[in-house]
């Protein structure tokens, strides 16, 4: 117990002599600096920016005034991320930033940077960790100053006795801290007190630092709910390689050997007049046909090979299996994930089947086509209508389907029709782009 | 029938390579991607191809932009698809190159060994051959070419569909044999029908007419 007392007391006062200590000072200093200056900037641009926007006038210069503040405050965040490495702070990734297509949507976008309005709110409570860090910084070196004095009184007031010399001022970093020292004994008290006022701004700056860094990885660092972006994309994206190989190992696999097997079996119906023997054998290939299409639906309902060419011929070729008409229009100026190229196939499979199945439809219409990075798959027929999303029914298994990827489904069916199903897919799985 | 085969599964490019031997076809070269095809291609020169539509390297449709390329470079030489699924998209592509001389058969079909040899040798002669899978997905198939024929083009057309010869056209609509030529010329550059093996764009422009 008493050896654990000393040990602390030991490390409280060896603190300053550490690099440690030194590094948090010099972190404390530069952050002091960039963070008044930061929450000086960030406010002057964000507050006559958002009192301008409320104008009708203004609206627009004031939300680009907003746009340019979130801008700021991510590079502010990426010099304090970078400053925190200093004093063994871990390496946090800048949170990604979002694009997306055409002014408005740009701007739109960047007024909803969630990761820009968290670095505008470290800005913020930087201010008061700044007062702080400036605090430690200050007592750390008029301390130092204060230990000096009785050096200082040897080497420049070694005056004869009895000269006249003003008081040594010793400064201590508290209000009216001020000590007025007129002997050589004197700055020993002077010096006592610099030392503890270097103890004080070493234990401040130490404490500051970890409450910084803690700011820094909450508002500075990827947010719980983009990290969760992060890897949902990454899953979802996996899942459809995944689907894809598994579809492609059968066709290189079971398929084949399926077929090698009706080969031989053919070859061997040519080799023999047996009658029994050709019976088994015609048994045989039946059993072999049968399985070959079995394995075909099954690949089909993994990943239809015809998706490796892309989402128009995907949806051409699943109209083209429709016993009602079906026109397809696909105006697609780049492909869409992999991952969504799956969920938008059989999205629109699902939505035929339907509208073959139950609208009594004679004609059906599949578009296609992307707005602001979006992809839009509308499926009209000219059915009775009536159509509900009920649980369980395959309407509320595609609205499912649809918002793993943040998607949606709307559906227009009056009595009487038309039926009009939207889906809207992100173009990529990531928060409607990357 | 001097043959080459791109597979790139072993043990079914060197099981047609023995079937067809068995039946007395020489296969010239049997290799495993679309580009080692289309140099044997040129380099044999051969009856007929039978390829794959997935092969190396991407393993989606090389097989069938190889077919494409040598329908347009050499259209002497037949090709059959040979494929583990009907895609009709690649149907589509692959009749659009010229109706002759093409097939696209289910591997399935290797197993009964007599038809699958008449089919090669058919697409070989400058024939077709698809699968009855393909002729299902073709009939299902709607197709504004057929909107724009005029009432007779569809009389025309229906006759076809039943089998009648020209002179048999003729009769039964009491025109002369030039109108009813003219008739069908004007169908098949409606259904935009290469002209190439007047026998096969017969078939394409029935197929057609056969749509729901």
């Amino acid at each position: 117990m008493m050896d654990r007392a000393w040990r602390m007391t030991v490390e409280v006062f060896r603190a300053p002599f550490t690099r440690r200590a030194w590094r948090e000072l010099a972190y404390c200093t530069l952050g002091a600096v960039t963070g008044a200056a930061g929450f000086v900037v960030v406010v002057a641009i964000l507050v006559p920016a958002l009192i301008i926007s409320a104008s009708i006038v203004g609206t627009v210069l004031g939300l680009l005034m907003v746009v340019f503040a979130l801008r700021f405050a991510r590079l502010l965040g990426e010099l304090h991320r970078r400053l925190s490495r200093m004093v063994g702070g871990e390496r946090i990734s800048a949170p990604p930033l979002q694009s997306a297509a055409g002014l408005l949507g740009r701007l739109d976008r960047r007024l909803r940077d969630r990761e820009g309005w968290r670095a505008v709110g470290y800005a913020e409570v930087k201010l008061p960790v700044a007062i702080v860090q400036w605090y430690a910084v200050v007592a750390t070196g008029i301390g130092l100053m204060d230990c000096s004095y009785p050096l200082v009184w040897l080497l420049f007031r070694n005056h004869p006795a009895g000269t006249r010399l003003s008081p040594l001022q010793a400064v201590v970093p508290v209000p009216y801290g001020h000590l007025a020292i007129s002997t050589w004994p004197g700055t020993f008290a002077a010096a006592l007190i610099g030392a503890a006022s270097v103890l004080a701004g070493v234990w401040l700056a130490r404490g500051i630092t970890v409450v910084d860094r803690r700011l820094v990885r909450a508002l500075l660092g990827p947010s719980r709910v983009s990290e969760l972006e992060r890897t949902r994309a990454l899953v979802v994206e996996d899942s459809a390689m995944t689907l894809r190989r598994v579809e492609r190992d059968l066709h290189d696999g079971a398929q084949v050997r399926l077929a090698a097997i009706a080969l031989n079996l053919g070859m061997a119906q040519e080799k023999t007049r047996d009658t029994t023997v050709l019976d088994l054998l015609h048994a045989a290939q039946t059993g072999v046909a049968e399985a070959l299409a079995d394995l075909r639906r099954i690949a089909r309902g993994i990943h239809p090979p015809v998706l490796d060419a892309g989402l128009a011929d995907a949806l051409a070729s699943l109209a083209a299996a429709s016993p009602v008409p079906v026109t397809v229009a696909v105006d697609l100026p780049a492909r869409p994930s992999p991952a969504i190229e799956g969920i938008a196939y059989f999205c629109v499979a699902e939505l035929l089947t339907n509208a073959i199945k139950h609208s009594a439809a004679s004609r059906i219409e599949i578009k296609s086509y992307t707005e602001r990075m979006w992809l839009l798959l509308r499926v009209t027929d000219d059915g009775r209508g009536g159509a509900e999303i009920t649980g369980g029914d395959g309407l509320a298994g595609l609205r499912e389907r649809a918002s793993t990827v943040d998607g949606s489904l709307r559906l227009s069916s009056p009595p009487g029709g038309p039926t009009v199903v939207e889906v809207e897919l992100p173009m990529s799985v990531y928060g409607g782009d990357r | 029938m001097r043959v080459v085969i791109a597979e790139d599964a072993a043990v079914l490019r060197e099981g047609l390579s023995r079937l067809l031997a068995d039946r007395g076809h020489e296969v010239c070269a049997a290799v495993e991607s679309g580009e080692a095809l289309l140099a044997a291609v040129a380099e044999q020169e051969p009856d007929v191809v039978i390829a794959d539509i997935r092969m190396p390297p991407t393993h989606t449709d090389e097989g069938l932009l190889a077919a494409l390329d040598i329908r347009r470079d050499y259209p002497f030489v037949g090709v059959l698809l040979f494929s583990q699924y009907i895609e009709t998209r690649y149907t589509a592509r692959l009749l659009k190159s010229g109706a002759g001389g093409v097939g696209y058969l289910l591997k399935d079909r290797v197993a009964n060994v007599a038809e699958f040899v008449s089919a090669l040798e058919r697409v070989a002669a400058g024939g077709t051959a698809l699968d009855p899978e393909v002729i299902a997905q073709l009939l299902r198939r709607p197709d504004p070419g057929l909107a724009s024929l005029t009432p007779r083009e569809r009389e025309v057309l229906g006759l076809m569909a039943e089998g009648r010869s020209n002179a048999g056209i003729a009769a039964a609509l009491v025109l002369s044999g030039g109108a009813v030529e003219k008739h069908i010329a004007s169908i098949f550059s409606k259904l935009a029908l290469e002209p190439q093996g007047a026998d096969n764009r017969r078939v394409l422009a029935v197929l057609r007419y056969l749509e729901p």
